[in-house]
C-alpha cells in the first residue's frame, strides 16, 4: 500500500485541477504525479485519485489500462524503453534490443532483480532521425550501438 | 527559390527564450492581429493561403475554421502535439526550438475564432518538452502575451498544456478530445464534428503544432507570399522529417511540391554507404509504400493522391534493399493491432489477427494463402472501421502486400 | 417527413430519424449489435453497415440520419459482404461454444452467423485466452471470451442505474469488460444485463443451464410486484400434462413499453416468479363445520350469495366487511365498489396489502402490489385493517389475498376470526390463515386472467392470460360477477359481465376517471 498522498502533491493536485472547466478532465495529469511519486499506479492510487477528482475508482482504471505509460506494476528504477518501430528497426534496433535482452539479463516486460532496470519495448518514440533509439525514464538517447549502450547502462547508476 | 519559414530561427541557440524570440521579432506577428486585424480579416487571409492542415489530413485550416458556429458557448482550441504517427518528428523540432512561435500562432488562431482557452495535447514521451513549453507560457504570461487583456486589446487567453500517456491513437483529433477530458482515447463518431461539438460538448479548433506554427508567418508576410511559397497549388513549405537508410536523418523545410527524389538524395544526403534504395513510405506509415521507381514524384497532397499514396505527415522513411518486406509487414502490423483502441470490430480483431498471421510467417510456417488472406482482411477492415485508423493500417499492408507480393512469397 | 428509397421501396419517413429506425418503421431489419434504441448510437460493431447512393463508402444504419431523396440499399452485395466480412472477425476470436451457452437461441451472432454467414472459418491463429465463467453479481456470469465489446452493458450501468460497475480495460484486441476488483454488479437492475448482453457473455445464473430458450412458451403480461406495472415476458415451459408436469415458468424478460418502463425491469420482478408455480392453492376447501356445502365452486359462491342475501333483507349489511387488496383488477375493484358499496352500502371496506419498502426513482415503486392507484380511482378509500374494528360487529367477512398476516400475528388474526360467524377467503396460495376460515376459494394469479391495472402515473394497461389458472382457482372477476348475479339485486346487470372487457365497458360508464383515460 502506498502512503497517503502528501500535502505537497495534494497542493499540485489542485492547481492541475483548476485548469479544467471539468474534474474529470484532469484524470491523466493527476495520473502523471501520482506515478511521478509512487513509480507506478496500483488500486491504492486508482482509489485515491478516484477519491480527488469524484470519480469511481473504475473510471480510472479504465484510464490507466489504455495508456502505455501508466504502470501498473512497479518499474525498476531506470525503465529502458527501447523503440521496436520501423525506422529504428531498420537501422538495427532489434539486435540492440537482443544485446539489451543479454546485458540486462530480463525480457522485454520485466525488471532485473536488483529492480534497477525495466526494459520494455515501445513504438515509436518521435525521434527517427536518431535511430536506433531508447528513453530511459524520461531521457532519450539516439544513434545507440553496443558500445553506446554499455556507457549510458554504466553511467546510470 | 523559398526560404525557410518555420525552421529559420532553429539555428538560434536561445530562440526559444522569450527575450530572444522578440529580439528576433517575435510577437510582431500577435501584435499586428491583435492591434490591426479583425477577426474575420484573419480568418480571410489564413483561407487564402490554402493552408492545410500537417497533421495527417490535410484539411484547409482556415475552412475549418469557419466551421466554428456562433454560439454563445466557450470555444477551445487544441493543438495536437500527440506526434505518434511512425516516422514523424517534425513538431518535436519546433515545439523544443520555437515553442513562441507556435503560441503566437496559438494567439492568433484563438484571437480569431474566438477561443479563450487553448490546450497543448503533446505526447506523454516528450515530458521534457512539455516542461519547455510551460516555461516559455509562464514568459508569455509575464510579458503579456497571454492571460487577461492581452496587448490591451480586450482579448484573453490562456494556454494548458495537457500530457498524453502513451497512445498513438488519441493523435487522432477525437480521441484526442476523448483523452482531454479525462476517458480512454476511443474516437467518437462523426458527426457531429469537433468544429460543432467538440471538447466538453463546445465547438472546437484542432489543429496540429506545424498547421498553427505557420499562422504568425501568414499574418506578417500575407496569404499571396505564403501560396508563392509552395511549387504546388498548396500553400507554404513542409517541414519533411526523413529517416531510415539514408545517410542525413533530419528535418528538412522545403516547398511543397519538393520532389521526393531531391528530397531523399539532394536534401538527406542520399542512401547510407553502400545500401542500395528499395522503397519509400512517403507520408508516416499509414501512407502506402512507393517503390524504388515510383521516387520521382512531387510531395504535395495531389501528387500522392494520384500515386496512391499520401503526403501525411510528410514523414518519409527509407528503405534499403537489405530490409526484408515481410520484417517491415510484421512491424507494421504490430504497430497497428498494438495501438488499435480496440472499440469496433473490424479494426480490434483485424489488425490482430492480420499481425498473427505475419508472425507466423516470419516463423517459416506461413503459406500463399495466408497472402490472400492478409489482404482479404485488410480490405475487410477498410472503409468499415469507426475511425480512420482502420484505413490508416489497411493501406500500408495493402500497398505491401501488392507491391512485393513475390517477395513475400520467396520468403515463406 | 421526408421520402426515401430503402431498397428500390420508397417510404415516406419522420425527417431526422437514423435509417436504422426508417428501416425498422419500413419492416426491414438491420443487423446491430451495439445498437439499442435505450442509447445513443454507438457505431462500434459495424454490423449495420448499408450503402448509402452517392457516398463512396459504407454507412451505418444506425447513426446515419436519413435525407430527402435518400437511397438506402440494405442487400446489396457490397452490404451482404461488409457484413460476412465484420461477422468473420467477431467469429475468428469467439469460442463458439453454442451448445453449452444459455443464449443459444436468443443471441444476435448466432442469428446472423446463419442469415450472412455459414462460411467456414479461416482463423488459423491462437485465440485470445480470457476469463470464462466468472461470476460478477449475485445473478450473473460473465464470460469474458464470449465479449464482443458492444458495451451496452456497461452504458446500461452508467446511463440507466449510474452504478458504473462495469467498466471498459485495456485497449485492442485485449480490450475487456469486467468488474473492479471484486466488486461485483449490485443493484436491483441487474438482470437487464444478461437480457441486453446480445450474446451469450453476460447470463443469468438464475436461468442458467435450466432449459434451452427454444423450448419455451412466451406470453406478454404486467407485473405485478410494484406499482410501476412493467410491462414483462413471461417465458415458461408448457409442461406435460399427460403426464402429470405442470407447467414451470422460467424466466420473465422485460418487454419494451416507453410510456410505462422503458426498456428495463427491476431484479424484484425479474427474478421474483416463484410464487407463479410455488404453494399455490388449487382447491376450494371447506371447513369441516359447514359439511353441507359441496367444495364446488357453485356451491360455494351459493352459500356466499345466501348469507349476503340473509344479511340484506334484515338491513344488516353493516355487519358485512371486506378486507381487500390491491392485486385486484380494475374490474374487480368495479365489481366489488357496484355489489358492495352501491348495491349493498356496506361501509366496513379495508386494505390489506403487503407492506410498502423502499422505491428507487428508476422504476421500483414503494407501494408492492400493481394497484393502488386503480383502487383509489375507483373511490375506494384505501383505509388499514384495525382487528378490533373487525371484530366488533361484523357476522361475515370477506377477505381478498392473505396480506393481514404481513401485518398481524396468526394468533392475533385467530382470536378475531373466531368471533365473526362467517368468514370467506380468497387466495391464490396456501398459508397460516387456512384452517381459520370456513371456506378458502383459490383464485387466479395476474398471469393466469384478464384485466387490466392503473399504475403508479395513472396509466391504464390491460393485460390477458398467459397460462391457464393454476388447479381449479378462477379470476376474481368472475367469482364476483357470480355473486353479483346470485344476492339479487339487478341479476340482468350481472349477468352480461361475461369479461374483464364487458366489466371495463361499464367502469368506463361509472366512473370518469376510467372514462377520461381512455
Ligand atoms: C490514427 C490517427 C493518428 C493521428 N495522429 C496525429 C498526430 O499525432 N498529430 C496530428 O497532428 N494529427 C494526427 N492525426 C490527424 C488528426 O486527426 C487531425 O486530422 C489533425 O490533428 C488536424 O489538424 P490539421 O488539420 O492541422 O492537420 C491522426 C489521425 C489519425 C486517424
Ligand atoms: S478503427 Fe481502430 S482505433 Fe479507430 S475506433 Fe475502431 S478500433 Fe478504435
Ligand atoms: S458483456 Fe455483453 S453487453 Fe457487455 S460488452 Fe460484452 S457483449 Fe456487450
Ligand atoms: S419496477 Fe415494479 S413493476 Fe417493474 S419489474 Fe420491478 S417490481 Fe415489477
Ligand atoms: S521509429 Fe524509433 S523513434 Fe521513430
Ligand atoms: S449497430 Fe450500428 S455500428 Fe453497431
Amino acid at each position: 500500500m502506498s502512503p497517503e498522498f502528501s500535502e505537497k502533491i495534494q497542493k499540485k493536485i489542485k492547481e492541475i485541477v483548476a485548469r479544467y472547466p471539468q474534474k474529470e478532465a484532469a484524470i491523466l495529469p493527476v495520473l502523471h504525479v501520482a506515478q511521478q511519486e509512487f513509480g507506478y499506479i496500483s488500486s491504492e492510487e486508482e482509489k485515491q485519485v478516484a477519491g480527488i477528482l469524484g470519480v469511481k475508482p473504475i473510471r480510472v482504471r479504465e484510464v490507466v489500462t489504455f495508456y502505455t505509460m501508466l504502470n501498473r506494476e512497479p518499474v525498476g528504477k531506470y525503465h529502458v524503453q527501447v523503440c521496436s518501430n520501423l525506422s529504428c528497426s531498420l537501422l538495427g534496433a532489434e539486435k540492440l534490443i537482443d544485446y539489451l535482452k543479454q546485458k540486462l539479463g530480463v525480457e522485454p516486460g520485466k525488471t532485473t532483480k536488483d529492480k534497477k532496470f525495466t526494459l520494455s519495448l515501445v513504438e515509436c518514440l518521435g525521434a527517427c532521425e536518431q535511430a536506433p533509439c531508447m528513453m530511459v525514464n524520461f531521457e532519450y538517447y539516439g544513434n545507440l550501438d553496443k558500445k553506446k549502450i554499455d556507457k549510458i547502462l554504466d553511467d546510470l547508476k | 527559390m523559398s526560404e525557410n519559414i518555420l525552421t529559420q530561427q532553429f539555428s538560434l541557440e536561445n530562440v526559444f527564450k522569450i527575450d530572444e524570440y522578440v529580439k528576433q521579432g517575435g510577437y510582431k506577428a500577435v501584435r499586428k492581429a491583435l492591434q490591426e486585424m479583425k477577426p474575420e480579416e484573419i480568418l480571410e487571409e489564413v483561407k487564402k493561403a490554402n493552408l492545410r492542415g500537417r497533421g495527417g489530413a490535410g484539411f484547409p485550416a482556415g475552412v475549418k475554421w469557419g466551421f466554428v458556429p456562433p454560439v454563445d458557448k466557450p470555444k477551445y482550441l487544441c493543438v495536437n502535439a500527440d506526434e505518434g504517427e511512425p516516422g514523424t518528428f517534425k513538431d518535436r523540432y519546433i515545439m523544443s526550438h520555437n515553442p513562441h512561435m507556435l503560441f503566437e500562432g496559438i494567439i492568433i488562431t484563438s484571437y480569431c475564432v474566438g477561443i479563450h482557452s487553448a490546450y497543448i495535447y503533446i505526447r506523454g514521451e516528450y515530458e521534457s518538452i512539455a516542461q519547455r513549453l510551460e516555461e516559455g507560457i509562464s514568459e508569455a504570461y509575464k510579458n503579456g502575451f497571454l492571460g487577461k487583456n492581452i496587448l490591451n486589446s480586450g482579448f484573453d487567453l490562456d494556454i494548458i498544456v495537457h500530457r498524453g500517456a502513451g497512445a498513438y491513437i488519441c493523435g487522432e483529433e477525437t480521441a484526442l478530445l476523448e483523452s482531454l477530458e479525462g476517458k480512454r482515447g476511443n474516437p467518437r463518431l462523426k458527426p457531429p464534428f469537433p468544429a460543432s461539438v467538440g471538447l466538453f460538448q463546445c465547438p472546437t479548433v484542432i489543429n496540429n503544432v506545424e498547421t498553427i506554427s505557420n499562422i504568425p508567418h501568414i499574418i506578417l508576410n500575407g496569404a499571396e507570399w505564403f501560396v508563392g511559397q509552395g511549387l504546388a497549388k498548396d500553400g507554404g513549405t513542409r517541414i519533411f522529417g526523413v529517416s531510415g537508410m539514408v545517410e542525413k536523418p533530419g528535418i528538412y523545410e522545403l516547398p511543397i511540391g519538393t520532389s521526393l527524389k531531391d528530397i531523399i538524395n539532394v536534401h538527406a544526403g542520399g542512401m547510407k554507404k553502400g545500401k542500395k534504395l528499395k522503397a519509400v513510405i512517403p507520408g508516416g506509415m499509414s501512407a502506402p509504400v512507393l517503390k524504388a521507381d515510383e521516387i520521382d514524384i512531387k510531395m504535395d497532397f495531389d501528387s500522392l493522391v494520384n500515386a496512391e499514396s499520401m503526403l501525411g505527415s510528410a514523414a518519409i522513411i527509407v528503405i534499403d534493399t537489405g530490409t526484408s518486406m515481410l520484417d517491415v509487414l510484421k512491424v507494421i502490423t504490430k504497430f497497428y493491432s498494438h495501438e488499435s483502441c480496440g472499440q469496433c470490430t473490424p479494426c480490434r480483431i483485424g489488425t490482430s489477427w492480420i499481425n498473427k498471421i505475419v508472425n507466423r510467417m516470419v516463423e517459416g510456417k506461413g503459406s500463399k494463402k495466408d497472402i490472400d488472406n492478409i489482404v482479404r482482411l485488410a480490405s475487410n477492415i477498410l472503409g468499415h472501421t469507426l475511425c480512420p485508423l482502420g484505413d490508416a493500417a489497411a493501406m500500408p499492408i495493402l500497398s505491401l502486400t501488392k507491391k512485393y507480393r513475390k517477395e513475400l512469397e520467396s520468403r515463406l | 417527413m421526408v421520402k426515401i428509397f430503402i431498397d428500390e421501396k420508397s417510404f415516406e419517413v419522420e425527417d431526422g430519424i437514423t435509417v436504422f429506425k426508417a428501416a425498422k418503421e419500413a419492416g426491414i431489419a438491420i443487423p446491430h449489435l451495439c445498437y439499442h434504441d435505450a442509447f445513443p448510437p454507438e457505431g462500434s460493431c459495424r454490423m449495420c453497415l448499408v450503402e448509402i447512393e452517392g457516398l463512396p463508402k459504407l454507412e451505418l444504419a444506425c447513426s446515419t440520419q436519413v435525407r430527402d431523396g435518400m437511397k438506402v440499399f440494405t442487400k446489396s452485395e457490397r452490404v451482404v459482404e461488409a457484413r460476412k466480412g465484420v461477422l468473420e472477425f467477431l467469429l475468428a476470436e469467439h469460442p463458439l461454444d453454442c451448445p453449452i451457452c444459455d443464449k443459444a437461441g436468443d443471441c444476435k451472432l448466432q442469428d446472423y452467423y446463419e442469415t450472412y454467414g455459414l462460411f467456414e472459418s479461416q482463423f488459423r491463429e491462437v485465440k485470445e485466452k480470457r476469463e470464462k465463467k466468472a461470476k460478477i453479481g449475485k445473478n450473473l456470469i460473465h464470460d469474458e471470451e464470449r465479449c464482443i465489446i458492444c458495451k451496452r452493458c456497461v452504458r446500461f450501468l452508467k446511463e440507466v442505474t449510474h452504478t458504473q460497475e462495469l467498466g471498459i480495460f485495456e485497449r485492442g484486441i485485449h480490450t475487456s469488460v469486467n468488474i473492479y476488483e471484486l466488486l461485483p454488479v449490485d443493484n436491483n437492475y441487474s438482470g437487464n444485463l444478461a437480457q441486453i448482453c446480445p450474446v451469450g457473455a453476460i447470463t443469468d445464473t438464475d436461468f442458467r443451464f435450466k432449459t434451452r430458450s427454444w423450448l419455451l412458451k412466451k406470453g406478454k403480461s404486467i407485473c405485478p410486484l410494484c406499482s410501476r406495472g412493467c410491462n414483462i415476458s413471461i417465458e415458461y415451459h408448457p409442461g406435460f400434462p399427460h403426464f402429470q408436469v405442470p407447467k414451470k415458468v422460467f424466466r420473465i424478460y422485460s418487454l419494451e413499453n416507453p410510456d410505462v418502463n422503458g426498456f428495463w425491469i427491476c431484479d424484484l420482478g425479474r427474478y421474483g416468479y416463484s410464487y407463479i408455480d410455488e404453494n399455490r392453492l388449487d382447491r376450494i376447501m371447506i371447513k369441516k363445520e359447514e359439511q353441507k356445502i359441496e367444495p364446488t365452486w357453485e356451491q360455494s359462491l351459493q352459500f356466499i350469495a345466501e348469507k349476503i342475501k340473509g344479511l340484506n333483507f334484515l338491513k344488516k349489511t353493516s355487519q358485512i366487511a371486506l378486507v381487500l387488496n390491491t392485486w385486484l383488477s380494475n374490474e374487480e375493484l368495479f365489481l366489488i365498489h357496484k355489489i358492495f358499496k352501491s348495491d349493498l352500502n356496506v361501509e366496513s371496506i379495508f386494505f390489506a396489502d403487503r407492506p410498502q419498502s423502499e422505491g428507487d426513482d428508476i422504476l421500483l415503486t414503494p407501494e408492492r402490489s400493481p394497484n393502488r392507484r386503480g383502487a383509489q380511482e375507483m373511490g375506494l378509500s384505501i383505509q388499514p385493517v384495525k382487528l378490533e374494528t373487525l371484530a366488533t360487529k361484523t357476522r361475515l367477512l370477506l377477505v381478498f389475498g392473505s396480506s393481514i398476516q404481513d401485518q398481524f400475528s396468526s394468533s392475533d388474526i385467530k382470536k378475531v376470526l373466531d368471533k365473526i360467524e362467517t368468514k370467506i377467503l380468497f387466495a391464490s396460495h396456501s398459508n397460516d390463515l387456512i384452517s381459520f376460515f370456513d371456506i378458502v376459494l383459490p383464485t387466479a394469479l395476474i398471469a393466469e386472467k384478464g384485466g387490466s391495472l392503473t399504475n403508479v402515473e395513472g396509466r391504464i394497461q390491460k393485460f390477458s392470460p398467459v397460462f391457464e389458472p393454476s388447479g381449479d382457482s378462477l379470476p376474481e372477476w368472475m367469482m364476483l360477477a357470480d355473486l353479483g348475479r346470485e344476492f339479487g339485486i339487478n341479476p340482468s346487470f350481472y349477468e352480461q359481465l361475461k369479461t374483464p372487457e364487458a366489466i371495463s365497458i361499464e367502469t368506463e360508464k361509472e366512473i370518469p376517471f376510467f372514462r377520461e383515460k381512455k
